[in-house]
Formats: structure tokens, sequence, C-alpha cells
């Protein structure tokens, strides 16, 4: 089952431990590296579509003008000609914009919208018994976010050799599609033990990987982001963020930067005493606010980036797709010490998190939350011991 | 050119009051241009000096140059780090690119272009003036005033979001004072753009029309429309700030009921038609450095000057796409994205239309036209990253980084400020009727151009790797990029020597003098009818365009 969920998140089960790289590369020149099925789709619309875009057009106008500079110079060309009207061109330099930004606007939007609407998708797990062939998942989404479509569903099967993806009509066949239940039937009902997993929802972020070609027909297979498993509090203060739990107890602890001479110069600046701890492969939603002045909280892994307003609570979301720690820096100026104040995320997997959970309700004082085998003194993640 | 002079010049023409007269009481609008042209030239020197020491500071990684400035103390560095993006950004912005274009180039130019004797209300223009000078001493003053705790200046960026600009951030006097020199700008600027849109509509010579009228007159008017409508909001902005500080009124308070974001809707519906208010001048000086130096009328003459109303009239429901990260509805981020883009339309038949004005011409390639061409190219680069950042989808990534940086230099240092300096070396011999040396004007060109490229390309990338503006320290990953940034400055500070070895020269050893019309034929407008420097009071007798040989710049 664990394996089935991780297959299913798209994590990779290469990652150990909590390899702490800065990622920002001296010289470097691109983006940097995604963590997320999101981050990818941002990455691919920057690189893929709006960079060529651009690069050409500058290109193209530099190209203009070095040929004006030979062809056209006083010595070329003694005698200016005196047009002053094209109407055919001008009509072309006009629409021919127009177009292409209509090429940009639509994945645009198509973007915003997948960053900006926190995913509602559910996941029903069920077990075939051998006889059963229709297994009803409940469509009671929010108007507007019902499934409609078979893309609206996934549907995976593992009979122990691993979660594998079926194929919508090859595999199975959908009913009741915006109704109240959709119905997912088999031609053959699922063997014995075999385990169904369903995944519903419309915030369907093309996979890690998809190739390019795909993307560019947006005919990647999708991942159907689930609603979050989590809402962390985060508050920028000057000059340090305070992230709370609160569907794990409400603790809450200081992030602050480490100072040089307690880390290496490759994370200094980057680097705090107690990272904010997610496990990967969940939806994360992230709340924030300020106590002082405007702060702004910032991943580039995620692509994520939030002012912390007083008086406001601003919420985004993120679903790591591997274990590692990633470092955003403050992103709104905020005083003195704004260059001072670095964000860093662990991700880790769900049995670590939990026990990281445990060790923070320790030291908060509240029992143990996930079972009495974890051993709270050890918590796998020592750096973020409070 | 010499009828035309001998038409205009009789006895009252050089009839100059006396030094303290003149140039204290003017109300000539070249005299006043020239005053401007001066404060912008000062006030230049200083940003300028201000980013001088951001690039030396940021030249490598750890906090070692300004913390020399304040003995040592890391926090006092850090503010005056902050001091510097803050004052740099609004000295540039108010002090340097909008009194050089339109108080100096539109006060000098606009009334000889449209034919008119000088501006519809020379008083207003000298208390224009000298209340931007009032406005430059607040801000020196807000410079040396406490901000926050015992240092000196206000540290929190030229868009003064509260509650960093309010009692919570920063509740020494430095932000009240800056508040005032805002507001004594604001005043002046609307006071110009006033006379400007009154000289424009009413002074134009006999015949010409809206549609004749020169293209650099059409850009000052949409610009003085922009004015007018976008300070008010700035003012009632800070007026508001400023409640909020001393009197106890919560506008921006969320612990009151406030809002900060009500200050940055605000703002931005001010700071966005800004931006075109500092480039929009400069499109029409690049109009007509084009055409004369192609010696071919400008293509698409409507075109571009309807295309400055589009962009005018757009610039001003685009202002969101500064606050993507604020906690916008995502249907309010759909309309702004949407919004910002349609303004590459516009820009995009400018761009062309240069091009078009320049095919099929015979072009020489003096100093003028090199900051022309170059403006054309980079202002496209500059043009184009604005595009990528209109997406709010990849504005969640470049918000408040270096890319953003990046864009917007592109477009005002390697945008508005080429096209100043072109505009000044075009009409150098005309306002102070000697001629610069040729081959440093080309030398400055060329040196600036290596070095404004080599300061802002990279942070393109800087921006892409995620480092974030107004940080006085970075992680080390980020060192190279700042480097050859810095180095590019130091290229760029050698291009401003150059320039001014150019003008010592020109007035000083040089020494020769300028004819009526020392461009040749392409040069058409009227200007260039009236000797170099023209006399102190020009169209005693009006020029005609009613009279057949009516023709469109």
């Amino acid at each position: 089952m664990k394996r089935l969920i991780a297959a299913i998140s798209g994590a990779s089960a290469l990652t150990a431990g909590a390899a702490a790289l800065a990622e920002r590369t001296q010289g470097g020149i691109s983006m940097l590296p995604a963590n997320s099925a999101l981050a990818e789709e941002v990455h691919f619309f920057h690189n893929w579509i709006l960079m060529p875009i651009i690069t050409v057009i500058s290109l193209f106008v530099l190209a203009l003008l070095l040929w004006i500079i030979v062809r056209y110079n006083s010595k070329a060309n003694p005698t200016p000609r005196k047009f002053s009207h094209n109407t055919t061109i001008e009509i072309i330099w006009t629409g021919v914009p127009i177009l292409i930004l209509l090429f940009i606007a639509l994945p645009s939007f198509d973007l915003l919208y997948k960053e900006d609407v926190v995913p509602d998708g559910k996941q029903a797990t069920y077990r075939g018994d051998g006889q059963t062939a229709d297994f009803v998942f409940a469509n009671d989404f929010a108007e507007g976010r019902k499934l409609v479509r078979p893309k609206h569903l996934e549907v995976f099967v593992d009979d122990g050799s691993g979660a594998q993806r079926l194929k919508h009509r090859d595999d199975y066949r959908l009913s009741g599609l915006g109704d109240a239940e959709v119905v997912v039937e088999f031609e053959t009902p699922p063997a014995a033990g075999t385990s169904i997993v369903v995944r519903g929802g419309r915030s369907g972020i093309s996979v890690r990987g998809c190739p390019l070609t795909a993307r560019y027909f947006d005919a990647c297979e999708k991942h159907i982001a689930l609603a979050p498993t989590m809402t962390i509090k985060a508050v920028g203060y000057q000059w340090n963020w305070q992230y709370s739990y609160p569907d794990f107890g409400d603790f809450d602890f200081f992030s602050n930067l480490l100072p040089e001479d307690q880390t290496t110069s490759e994370l200094y600046l980057l680097e705090v005493d107690n990272r904010l701890v997610v496990p990967v492969g969940e939806t994360i939603r992230i709340v924030t606010t300020a106590n002082d002045v405007i702060h702004s909280w910032a991943m580039p892994a995620f692509a994520v980036k939030i002012d912390a307003v007083p008086g406001r609570l601003n919420e985004t979301w993120f679903e790591a797709a591997e274990e590692g720690v990633y470092y955003g820096q403050c992103s709104e100026i905020c005083g003195i010490k704004h260059a001072y104040m670095p964000i860093a995320v662990e991700v880790v997997s769900r049995p670590e998190f939990e026990t990281w959970v445990d060790g923070q309700r320790a030291l908060a004082g509240m029992e143990p939350m996930f079972g009495d085998d974890v051993k709270l003194a050890s918590a796998a993640t020592g750096d973020n011991a409070n | 050119m010499a009828d035309a002079h001998a038409a205009t010049g009789h006895d009252a023409d050089d009839h100059k009051p006396s030094f303290f007269v003149r140039w204290f009481f003017s109300t000539n609008h070249k005299d006043i241009g020239t005053l401007y042209l001066i404060f912008a030239i000062i006030a230049g020197i200083v940003g300028g000096a201000m980013s001088g020491l951001m690039r030396w500071e940021l030249a490598e990684p750890g906090v070692t140059i300004l913390t020399q400035w304040s003995g040592g103390d890391l926090d006092a560095a850090a503010n005056f780090y902050n001091v510097l993006t803050t004052y740099h950004g609004l000295i540039m912005i108010f002090f340097m690119v909008m009194p050089a274009m339109i108080g100096g180039f539109g006060n000098w130019f606009v009334p000889i272009m449209i034919g008119a004797p000088d501006m519809a209300f020379p008083r207003m223009n000298n208390i224009s003036f000298w209340l931007y000078a009032a406005s430059g001493i607040l801000i020196t003053l807000s410079l040396f005033a406490p901000g926050y705790g015992s240092n000196i200046g206000f540290g929190g960026g030229w868009v003064l979001y509260p509650p960093l600009s309010a009692n919570t951030g920063s509740p020494g006097p430095a932000m009240d004072l800056l508040i005032l020199s805002l507001h004594l700008a604001g005043a002046s600027s609307i006071l110009g753009a006033i006379n400007f849109i009154t000289t424009i509509f009413n002074m134009r010579a006999p015949g010409m029309t809206l549609h004749k009228m020169p293209l650099f007159a059409w850009s000052v008017l949409v610009t003085a429309f922009l004015l007018v409508l976008s300070l008010p909001v700035l003012a009632g902005a800070i007026t508001m700030l400023l409640t909020d500080r001393n009197f106890g009124t919560a506008f921006f308070d969320a612990a009151g009921g406030g809002d900060p974001l009500l200050f940055q809707h605000l703002f931005w519906f001010f700071g966005h038609p800004e931006v075109y208010i500092l480039i929009l001048p400069g499109f029409g000086i690049i109009s007509h450095i084009v055409s004369t130096f192609s010696r071919k009328p400008i293509f698409g003459y409507l075109g571009m000057a309807y295309a400055m109303v589009a962009i005018g009239f757009v610039g001003f429901i685009v202002w969101a796409h500064h606050m993507y990260t604020v906690g916008l509805s995502v249907n309010m981020k759909a309309y702004f994205v949407a919004a910002t883009m349609v303004i590459a339309v516009p820009t995009g038949i400018k761009i062309f239309s240069w091009i078009a004005t320049m095919w099929g011409g015979s072009i020489t390639f003096k100093t003028p036209m090199l900051w022309a061409i170059g403006f054309i190219f980079l202002f496209t680069v500059g043009g184009v990253t604005g595009v990528v950042l209109a997406n709010a989808g990849i504005d969640h990534y470049m918000h408040d980084t270096y890319y953003v940086v990046a864009h917007f230099h592109y477009v005002l240092s390697l945008g508005a400020v080429f096209a100043i300096f072109a505009g000044w070396y075009y009409w150098f011999g005309k306002m102070t009727g000697k001629m610069y040396r040729e081959w440093l004007g080309v030398l400055h060109f060329w040196v600036m151009f290596l070095g404004v490229n080599l300061i802002f390309f990279p942070q393109h990338f800087l921006g892409l790797q995620g480092m974030p503006r107004r940080y006085i320290d970075y992680p080390e990953a980020f060192a190279q990029w700042h480097y050859w940034s810095s180095v590019g400055y130091a290229i760029t500070i050698v291009g401003m020597l150059v320039f001014l070895v150019a003008m010592i020269d020109a007035f000083f050893v040089y020494r020769r003098k300028a004819e009526a019309n020392y461009w040749g034929e392409g040069a058409t407008t009227l200007e260039w009818t009236l000797p170099s420097p023209p006399p102190f009071h020009q169209f005693n007798e009006l020029p005609r365009f009613d009279k057949g040989d009516a023709k469109a710049f």
C-alpha cells in the first residue's frame, strides 16, 4: 500500500535523507530545479513557450536593424525613398502580435488557475473481491468543480506487484459523470485482494517528466492533485518566520537564519535553525500573514511566492515530489534584515513526518498523535529539534 | 533659415534680463528647460553614485563596503543599503528622468515645435520648476533625517508600502519629509502638465492641426494627461499615509480596520502610468531622430501618435500586475494578465514603425542615431521580458527577483536614459549653440552600451536563479553574476566620464559654432528653422501651416 501511495504521488523512491543543496549554482542561467509537477509546468511555460518567442522576436528586431544598417546606410543608399505608409504591413504587424499574445495567453491562464485554485481532489481505495465489477465514487464536489469528464478521474490497481495506472475505455468505463455518483465499471471484476484506487478532481496537472511534445499539445498524462492534507501557517516577523501546524495540535516554532559560522558557506543566507517540515507527495496548504510589516514567503522549487500581509490571510499550496531540503528567501522588502530571513522547507517521508510531529508535540507538552512506537527523543530530522 | 531668423529677429529678441532675474524669476520656456536639465544632471549624478555604492557592495558576497561607511555596524550598513535602493529609485524617476524629459526637453522644444512663442502660463512654468527645486531640498533633508531608530533615511523601497513606511516600520521623520517632497514634486508636475496641455491645445501655429503636430509634442501631450490623471491619486495615497503616521488615522493599518493593500492599489494606479510617463517622451524623441538621420518622413505618423494614446489609456487599467503575489483573487489576476499583454500591441507598432521609417532611408550614423538604434533594440529586449512578467503564473516565480530589476532597467535605464542621451546629442547644438566632438559622442555611446548591458543582462540570470531584489547580501552561488554586473557598472562610469569630457570639450575646447540646421535636410521640425541657440523670444511672427505648404512631421 505504501508503494502504491508512492507511485501515485509520483514520489521518487531514491531520495534518502535530507541532502541540503543550495541548488543555486555559480553562473547559473536557468530556473531552479522544479520539485513539483506544477513547478514543472511553470518551467515548461517559461522555458519552452515564452523564452523561444521572446528570443525570436528580439533576434528578429536585431536582424532587421542590422539589415537596415548594412543596406540603407547613406553610402549604400544615397537617395532615400519617401514612402510613409503601407497599410498591408501595418495590419500584419498589428495582427501577428495579437496572434502571438493569444498563443501565450491560453496556456498562461490555464497555468494561473492551476496555481491559484487550491486542489480539491479526493481519493478512494477499494478492495477487489473477485465479484464486484462496479465501484462507486461520490461526486460531491462544489458547483463548478464536479467530475464531468473522464479526465477528471484516475484509476490505479495494485495486485501486489506494484501500482498500475489504467486507461479509460481500454481498462474501465465510467458512468454517471456529472451526477451525484460516478461509477467505475470493469469488464471483469478485479481479483480478490487487489487494491483499486480512484482519484477524482479537476486539479489535473501534467505529470513530471512528461515529454515536451506532449506538453505542447496538452497531451500529458495528468496527475490529479488531492485536497490539502494539512494547513501550515507562516507568519512573517521582523526578521524571522513563525510556523504553526493547526492540524497537529497547533504547535509552533520560529525559524531563524543560521549564522555564518554554523552552516556551510554554500548555504549561508539560506539555511535556518528550524525548517518547515512537510510530508512528500501530499498537498500542503500554506496560509500566510504577518505580524508587523509585509513579508513574502517564497519557494522557487515549487514556483510559489505569496505575500504575508498584516491583517490578511493569503493562501497557496504545493505538493512536493521529492524529499530533500529546499530554500527560498523573503521576497518583499521588510526592513534592515530583509536579506536575513530565509525560508527552508524539508520534505520527508510520511513516517518521518509523523515522528517529527510527535517530537514537536512532545516539546509543546502534548501527547503523541501517531502511536506509541514513535521514539520521541530521536526525531529523524535532527536539525529540527526545537 | 536666415529668413526665418530675419522674420522673427528684431531688437526685442535679445533683450535678456539680468542674471538673477533671468534664472530665478524666469518665465522663458527655454531658460526654464535649461534649469530643468541642470537639475536632472545633478540628480542623475547623485542617483548614479547611489547605484555605484550598491554595485560596489554587491560585487562580492558578504557586507564589506557599506560597513566602512557605518563604522562597522551591520544594521546601519543594511539600513544604508535599503536607503540607497529607495532613493536611487525615487531620484532617478522623479528627479532625473521626469525633469529631463518633460521639464527639460518638453519645455525647450514643445513650444518651438508647435510654433508658439512660449508656454501658455509662463509664470506657472516658473513655479513648477521652483516647486521641483523645493522638492529636491526636502528629499535631500529626508535622506539625512532619522528613519528607523537612529538610522537615517527611509529604507522601504521607492514603492513606499505601508506598514514599512508607516510608524511600524519607519517611525522617524525621514518618511514624513519624503512624503512632503513627493507632494511638491507631484504639484509641480501637475502644474507643468496643465501648462503643456493648454499650450498644445491652444497655441499651435495657424494651420497646425493636431494631426500635423510633431510626434514629440504628441508624446508630451499624452504624458501630460497621464500626469494630470495619475498624480492626484499618488497625492491622495501619500496624504493618507501622512495622516496614518501623524494624526491617528488607520487607512492602511490593519489593526485599526484599514488595509495595507489599499495603498498598493492606489500607488500602482499612479505607478503604472508613471512608467509610461517616463518612456513616452522618449518615444517622441526617438521618432524625430530616426526620421532625421534616415532622411525620410516618419512611417505611419497617425499610427505612431495613436499608439501612444493607446499605451497611455491601457496604462491606466493594468496596475495590479505589480501585485500578483499580494493575494488577489485568481479572476482578477487573469484580467490583469490579459490587459497587460494588450500593451504589447501598440508598443510593437511603434518599434516596427521606427524600423519602417529607417527602411529605404539614407542613414547617417551620427551620435543621436546610435543612441536611437540602441534604444530600439534594448527597449525591445526590455519589452519582451515584460511580456514574460505579465503572466501571473510566471510572476509567482519572478516577482521581486532580479529578473524584474533587469526588466525595468532595460526599459528605463537602457530605454528612457538612452532616449535622453539621444535627445541631448540631437538638440545639444540647438540648445547651446555649440557642437560636440562627434567621435567623443560615439565613444560615449559604445562604452555606455557595453557597460549597461553588462550590468543588467546577467541580472536576468540572477532572477531566474531566484535572487531576490533589495538584498544587501546574497548566497555565495550568486557571486559570479553579481561580480560581472558590478564590472558593467565600472565600464558605465568610464562612459559617463567620456560624456563629461565630451561636454567640457564642447564648451571650452572644441567651441564649434552650431548652424541653424546642423543635421541637414532630414531635420524638418520648426526648431531647425531658428538659429542655434534660438533667440530669447522666438516666433514674434507666427509660422503658418495653412498656406498650402502644410506638412505633417
